[in-house]
């Protein structure tokens, strides 16, 4: 369990993280997302006791985090980097062993990952001979080799391939599944949507919204529609009772206003397109992060982000004015 | 305290596998074998740039051939008088001859010799044919003058000068323009050595630390030990490569001298002694420690290698002013300006052993310097750890020296 209270974090006069809490339970995919520069890699540095927060407390299962619960994390950077020049089962044995692990433990458990991620021929090849692909592979080894019971991914599928994707996506579950603490950060909503049970959505180092995604879905949702036709739906818009329309390769979002049944849209629709699907959605968390997120960078000083109203217990903050410099 | 010794363990296998670190090690001793034994062991056989070739001379006197002969005999070398100056330039070009001494007619008087070889350059042929010439030129002219030859030596021999190198402990050794040049030649390359490798390491730790902060490797090293065990383990890593290179070249010589020595008859330079090696080792880890943690912070707070490179240069400056003041500081090892270059901690690891070597610094110098510089490797030891903390996660700008300054004193 990893709980974040009331966590302050400036740099000279720049406020990078402000009033943060959260908490991410074992068994649970907690995703941390927010734009670039929000204030995500300095919340996870601090995590990492790599740098202190100004005030706040940071708990590992209800303690004050200390030095030795560095052995216990795993954490797969966004910006990744091995030493070059070293063989890679040597780079991922040191990265173990200054966790703590045991050395012929480490071995074994670096061999049936690289195993698993096809990787074990290049056990012994300089890690300046791997493909990008196999670096962020090499590197998601080096994360989890020596057993954390809690792992930070930050963007762990930028520059993967949908079957390496899916490689990772499967044993993020296991590791889920084996009880272990998972805190994800990234920037890409179908990522964190496919993936994550609970998000804190963070902008300019403050917390947008927070909860789990099925109370998000239903605090920001029950009103989009989201429809796959064949003609020309430009005139959707237009009409009086849609909120806003959002435009994807293969379908459109469309956001009804308050109150208004979606069986009004589809009755405008019948006989203007031809329909291929029909489906009331939740907004997308996508959708979602563009509003609030667009709403801050407008800047619209009294919380009133426009699009979507905030109900329930999903807090909405004040936007702030201070300049971001997240010292990523 | 593990995970620093796992760090070390990384850095010093990672130094030790490097290519550079294994050619410099197994080449360093050749190359001190070469700028100290070799020149003697050139000049006490110069017979062996004639490789058992003979010398021709061409209408020398008598006496003079005499002369020849028994000088260059010493170093097995024939004197063969021939009849044709042409054949016999010929003969040298074609390397059957080292070299060919023409005397020109009514010498020493008027004529003038002439020394003809390939290169030109064999000082010790041709300085021993000029001595033989002049040797007999004198005895020529003093037969001619009637003059006593007994009478004459006994002018001309020069009265005994000796110069002595007075010790602390009351003893006394011979010293003198050789054992000057010896003591000079073991302070060049001690000096060499240490600004060598003080300045190899410690730019490669700098370096190392620039990478770790380029490749981004720092965020994950980061994440599992503190920053002062990420720097103290590569400045201990390195630092314990170097003192196994120190002790690889240390042995070689020893067994040089051991082995080459008598085989070729040659002395070891007397200033290469046990204790003064001592004192190398010692002033090599002392300015090993304060360098290293130097370059350590400067790479954290540079932004790439040339960045680094820009920023180090005033610690260059303090490894070179003793490099080129070593003249005057060897010939005036007391001065004022050598006391206190000796004692102040950026130049004093090469100064002090420079002086150490040449004369016999008062111990509470000898004192002051280590107590000094002891206390400049913690000092500087605990500000690169506070510049390191901050700047090993600064990227993206060039920090200022105002900004830097400002991260020495960033709490947390």
């Amino acid at each position: 369990m990893v709980r974040v209270e009331k966590v302050h974090k400036s740099y000279s006069s720049v406020q990078a993280v402000a009033d943060l809490s959260f908490q991410a339970k074992p068994g649970e995919i907690f995703g941390l997302i927010g734009p670039n520069g929000a204030g995500k890699s300095t919340t996870i540095r601090m995590i990492m006791n790599i740098i202190a927060p100004d005030s706040g407390r940071i708990l590992f299962d209800g303690k004050p985090l200390t030095e030795a619960d560095k052995s216990r994390i795993g954490y797969l950077p966004e910006e990744r980097g091995l030493y070059k020049k070293a063989k890679l089962g040597e780079v991922l044995e040191y990265l173990a062993v200054i966790k703590g692990a045991a050395k012929p433990d480490a071995r074994a458990s670096i061999d049936a990952w690289l195993a698993r991620f096809d990787l074990l021929e290049w056990k012994n090849r300089k890690v300046s001979e791997l493909s990008k692909g196999m670096a962020q592979k090499a590197q998601f080894v080096g994360a989890i080799a020596h057993n954390p019971s809690v792992v930070f991914f930050d963007e762990p599928f930028s520059g993967l391939d949908p079957l390496a994707q899916d490689q990772l996506l499967k044993v993020m579950t296991e590791l889920k599944g084996k009880g272990a603490t998972i805190l994800f950060s990234t920037h890409i909503m179908e990522h964190a949507e496919k993936i994550c049970e609970r998000i804190l959505l963070m902008h300019k180092g403050r917390e947008v919204l927070s909860g789990t995604m099925a109370e998000i879905k239903t605090r920001y949702g029950r009103n989009a529609v989201q429809l796959e036709f064949d003609g020309d739906a430009g005139f959707i818009k237009h009409l009086d009772f849609v909120a806003s329309v959002s435009e994807y390769p293969r379908w459109v979002e469309v956001e009804l206003k308050d109150g208004v049944d979606s069986d009004l849209l589809y009755a405008a629709l019948a006989g203007c397109l031809s329909i291929r699907r029909f489906e009331t959605v939740a907004p997308s968390l996508h959708k979602i992060f563009i509003t609030q997120i667009g709403g801050f960078a407008a800047g619209s000083g009294d919380g009133d982000v426009g699009g979507i109203p905030p109900a329930g217990d999903v807090s909405i903050n004040s936007p702030t004015v201070e300049a971001n410099n997240d010292q990523a | 305290m593990t995970k620093l010794r796992h760090v070390v363990r990384h850095e010093f296998l990672l130094t030790a596998a490097n290519k550079a670190y294994v050619i410099l090690t197994i080449l360093g001793p050749f190359l001190i074998f070469a700028v100290t034994v070799l020149p003697s062991l050139l000049t006490r056989d110069p017979g062996a740039f004639a490789a058992g070739k003979p010398i021709a001379v061409y209408q020398a006197p008598e006496t003079l051939r005499g002369t020849l002969s028994a000088s260059f005999a010493a170093m097995d070398i024939d004197v063969e008088p021939v009849d044709d100056e042409t054949t016999a330039k010929q003969s040298v070009l074609n390397g059957e001859r080292v070299g060919l001494l023409t005397v020109g007619q009514g010498w020493p008087e008027t004529g003038g010799a002439v020394w003809y070889s390939k290169s030109g350059s064999e000082v010790a042929l041709y300085g021993t044919a000029q001595a033989a010439l002049e040797s007999s030129a004198r005895e020529i002219k003093i037969t001619e003058s009637g003059l006593d030859p007994a009478l004459v030596a006994k002018v001309l021999a020069s009265p005994s000068f000796e110069v002595v190198k007075l010790e602390a402990g009351g003893g006394e050794t011979k010293a003198g323009v050789e054992s000057y040049f010896s003591v000079l030649m073991t302070a060049m390359v001690f000096v060499m050595i240490i600004y060598m490798t003080v300045l190899l390491y410690g730019q490669m730790i700098g370096r190392s630390v620039v990478t770790e902060k380029t490749s981004k490797t720092v965020e994950i090293m980061l994440s599992s030990v503190t920053s002062r065990e990420l720097m103290f383990g590569k400045i201990l890593g390195l630092g314990l490569a170097g003192i196994l290179q120190y002790a690889i070249w240390i042995g070689m010589v020893f067994v040089l001298r051991a082995v080459v020595g008598p085989v070729f008859n040659i002395a070891m330079p007397s200033a290469l002694s046990m204790a003064n090696v001592a004192w190398l080792v010692v002033f090599f880890i002392l300015a090993f420690f304060l360098y290293s943690s130097a370059y350590a912070a400067m790479g954290a707070a540079s932004e790439d290698e040339q960045h680094l490179g820009q920023m180090a240069w005033p610690l260059l400056i303090f490894l070179i002013v003793p490099l080129v003041m070593i003249g005057t500081l060897t010939s005036n090892p007391d001065s004022g300006i050598s006391v206190i270059l000796s004692i102040f901690p950026m130049t004093s690891p090469i100064v002090m052993l420079i002086r150490i070597l040449v004369s016999e610094p008062p111990a509470w110098q000898i004192v002051a310097c280590l107590g000094l510089l002891a206390a400049a490797v913690a000092g500087m030891a605990l500000l690169a750890a506070k510049i390191f903390r901050v700047g090993i996660l600064m990227t993206g700008k060039r920090p200022g020296l105002k900004e830097v300054i400002r991260w020495v004193g960033v709490r947390g």
